[in-house]
């Protein structure tokens, strides 16, 4: 298709844009190198974390729980009780890295049989919680309701999943630190704005919109070209960071260990209610990064083709990302009266924590419907919408 | 085939642009003449269809340009006032973009690419970047873009600003011989872009066709009215604000002003051969007062 190749072009394959993506590549390299070593430290460091954690790898030892209980009581006396700023605290003494991981485990262990503290805003999770809640809705005769089957779900599927193992994912889990936090929105989402933004309002401030809705293709066919160049930046955009954050987070020390562990050994993704691996996990959440960042792109793409300035898209379109995050971050009691409205923003739904690290589900029809099911459905939706209402944009256009 | 406006108004909030024109338009060349902001772009742009009346429609062989849609296009050549370019864009890329748009068959287009930029003398600079090119080269490429894909329909708004007079010639020249089964309509307010060429020629004021006729028709109206009038230079200054001048010219300790009008001006007037522009100018009744509209 000769106008793909011509859109494709405009967009992506120019001077400007080849040299922002290569100062972005530069950027999320850094930004995947300078992460793993703030975690660990040096490869020295690594290997010795490597060859401590191979002992403690495994089903839960109360023994070993004990020992690391107690380092991490001292630990903790010293420098407070954030995991993370433990380890920066202390990213050359791998024993009490691996001390700190064990004891977080342990909780996370706990958390498994005896639930989730009953102030805790998440949904309900553990063997002894739902045990407890589910007889209680049958005897309030409640089975037919979606309350009852997911709860009862979570049961079962825990069940299935079994107590947690401990694991040495340290890499991973900095891999999945830098694809599923905001940090990441800020970074892949706001250089995306500017790449997408110019994909129609330029035809406006170039004035060749003449040339372009004078021409037999320039009503239908050009908009199918723009949305497919759209797709493919946007694609190319959320490859660069991948590809720089895993290349340059594993680099430094030379391994993968953990790559077949159950993700449920990360814990950010203790609570997720999915059977993946480690690495499934990583293919999942770039395949979730690639489709997210399209659907994001073609709303830039919608904006950009009602705008007559690309920076008026590009505010417009950060307006509507950070209005989300902003959402996101609110407090409990916000994001919980604004519901879905949260869960399925661009903030939350960008990141695969949220969408793949808990057992959340939505009510639909009578069927509870997981959250990245919902999430598929309804950015779907947003597409369909979006691609719909540019090609009738275009039908209908002028110039100015 | 048969291009037909329908009563076509356009309005932008208040202000009403084209005021309810009705025209047939068939094979030939048109010339489209009148004052800066007589309506005559926005008429092009809408035939262009790349801007919608307000009311009335536009017919091709009898159909509405909006039900016939990507077909009416494919049959319409446009070179808008304002020929603009993407920055990396080399000449050929630019051709190369609008064949892709027109649909046209790679190997179809590559052919007329050579060709037309022979035709408009760009042969050696299509590699070169378009932003680099002088005006004159950029509106040839910008005609060379209009006939590409041979359309039926041939619209060309202000082709000849910025080209030398060898290339307005050879540009005359192109469209005379490419409208032999073709319409083209020129806009311009060059009268002599449409002396030589236009079958018809029509009059725009303040958004309506005044006249419409060959151009041998306004000449004939103007037998006459067209005089020649010796006077010293400073009774030319209170002169020029009553009346239609339309040149002026030093002869020796006086000049020689050309002057427009149905009554002999002055004694020593003499008659003069009409031109086009002198009906131009009668028609529209450019007297100086009028003239900053």
């Amino acid at each position: 298709m000769p106008l793909l190749r011509f859109e494709l072009r405009k967009l992506l394959l120019n001077k400007k844009t080849l040299i922002l993506l290569l100062c972005l590549f530069v950027l999320y390299s850094v930004i995947g190198l300078t992460s793993t070593m703030f975690l660990i430290g040096g490869n020295d460091s690594y290997r010795a974390y490597e060859e401590l954690a191979a002992d403690w790898e495994g089903t839960f030892d109360s023994e070993k729980a004990a020992q690391a209980e107690k380092i991490y009581q001292e630990v903790s006396a010293r420098y407070g009780t954030d995991a993370r700023m433990i380890a920066r605290s202390v990213k050359d003494q791998p024993e009490i890295i691996l001390a700190v991981n064990y004891h977080a485990y342990a909780g996370r262990v706990k958390e498994y049989w005896n639930g989730t503290p009953p102030e805790s805003a998440g949904e309900p999770y553990g063997i002894a919680l739902l045990q407890k809640k589910v007889p209680e809705l049958e005897r309030q005769g409640k089975q037919d309701t979606s309350d009852y089957r997911e709860l009862s779900d979570s049961l079962q599927r825990l069940k299935e999943l079994g107590e947690p193992k401990f694991a040495n994912t340290l890499l991973w889990e900095n891999l999945f630190n830098n694809w599923g936090e905001h940090m990441m929105q800020f970074l892949l989402f706001v250089p995306l704005t500017f790449v997408i933004a110019p994909v129609f309002a330029v035809e406006r401030s170039s004035g060749m919109d003449n040339l372009i809705l004078s021409s037999r293709n320039g009503r239908r066919k050009i908009v199918t070209a723009k949305l497919l160049s759209v797709i493919t930046a946007s694609t190319i955009v959320v490859l660069l960071y991948l590809i720089a954050t895993f290349l340059f987070g594993f680099l430094p020390h030379g391994s993968f260990h953990g790559w077949d562990a159950a993700i449920q050994s990360i814990p950010t993704y203790a609570q997720s209610m999915f059977q993946f691996k480690v690495w499934q996990l990583a293919a999942v959440g770039a395949a979730w990064l690639i489709f997210t960042g399209a659907v994001y792109s073609l709303i830039i793409c919608f904006i950009s083709s009602r705008m007559k300035s690309q920076i008026g898209t590009a505010g417009i379109s950060l307006a509507i990302l950070f209005v989300n995050v902003g959402l996101a971050a609110m407090g409990d009691t916000v994001t919980q009266r604004l519901g879905a409205l949260v869960d399925l923003g661009l903030a939350n739904v960008t990141m695969m924590k949220e969408v793949f690290g808990g057992s959340k589900v939505f009510s639909m029809f009578g069927m509870n419907v997981s959250y990245p099911v919902m999430a598929i459905f309804v950015l779907t939706a947003i597409s369909a919408v979006v691609a719909f209402g540019t090609y009738l944009g275009q039908k209908s256009r002028a110039v100015a | 085939m048969e291009l037909q406006l329908e009563v076509v108004t356009k309005s932008y909030k208040n202000k009403q642009v084209l005021k309810g024109i009705s025209l047939i338009m068939r094979v030939g060349v048109y010339g489209l003449l009148g004052p800066n902001g007589a309506g005559k772009t926005t008429m092009i742009r809408i035939l262009a269809d790349v801007l919608r009346p307000t009311k009335g429609s536009i017919l091709y062989d009898r159909k509405d340009i909006h039900a016939v849609g990507d077909e009416y296009r494919a049959n319409i050549g446009y070179l808008p006032q304002n020929v603009s370019f993407y920055g990396d864009f080399t000449g050929r890329d630019y051709l190369e973009y609008s064949a892709a748009l027109k649909g046209m068959e790679k190997t179809h287009a590559k052919k007329r690419i050579e060709e037309l930029a022979y035709s408009v003398g760009l042969l050696d600079d299509l590699n070169r970047k378009c932003t680099a090119y002088s005006g004159g080269m950029q509106r040839r490429l910008g005609i060379a873009q209009a006939l590409l894909d041979d359309p039926e329909i041939l619209i060309l708004d202000e082709p000849t600003s910025g080209l030398d007079p060898y290339e307005r010639i050879k540009f005359r020249n192109i469209i005379s011989a490419y409208a032999k089964d073709r319409l083209v309509l020129l806009s311009t307010h060059i009268v002599s872009d449409v002396e030589q060429i236009a079958a018809q020629i029509m009059m725009m004021e303040y958004g309506t066709i005044q006249h419409i006729h060959p151009g041998g028709e306004y000449v004939r109206m103007m037998e006459g009215r067209v005089w020649l009038v010796e006077m010293p230079a400073e009774q030319l200054v209170s002169y020029q604000n009553q009346a239609v001048i339309s040149n002026v010219r030093a002869k020796g300790d006086c000049m020689e002003v050309r002057i427009i009008e149905d009554a002999k001006p002055a004694s020593n007037a003499v008659q003069a051969m009409p031109t086009l522009e002198d009906a131009y100018l009668y028609l529209f009744n450019y007297l100086p007062q009028k003239a900053g509209r």
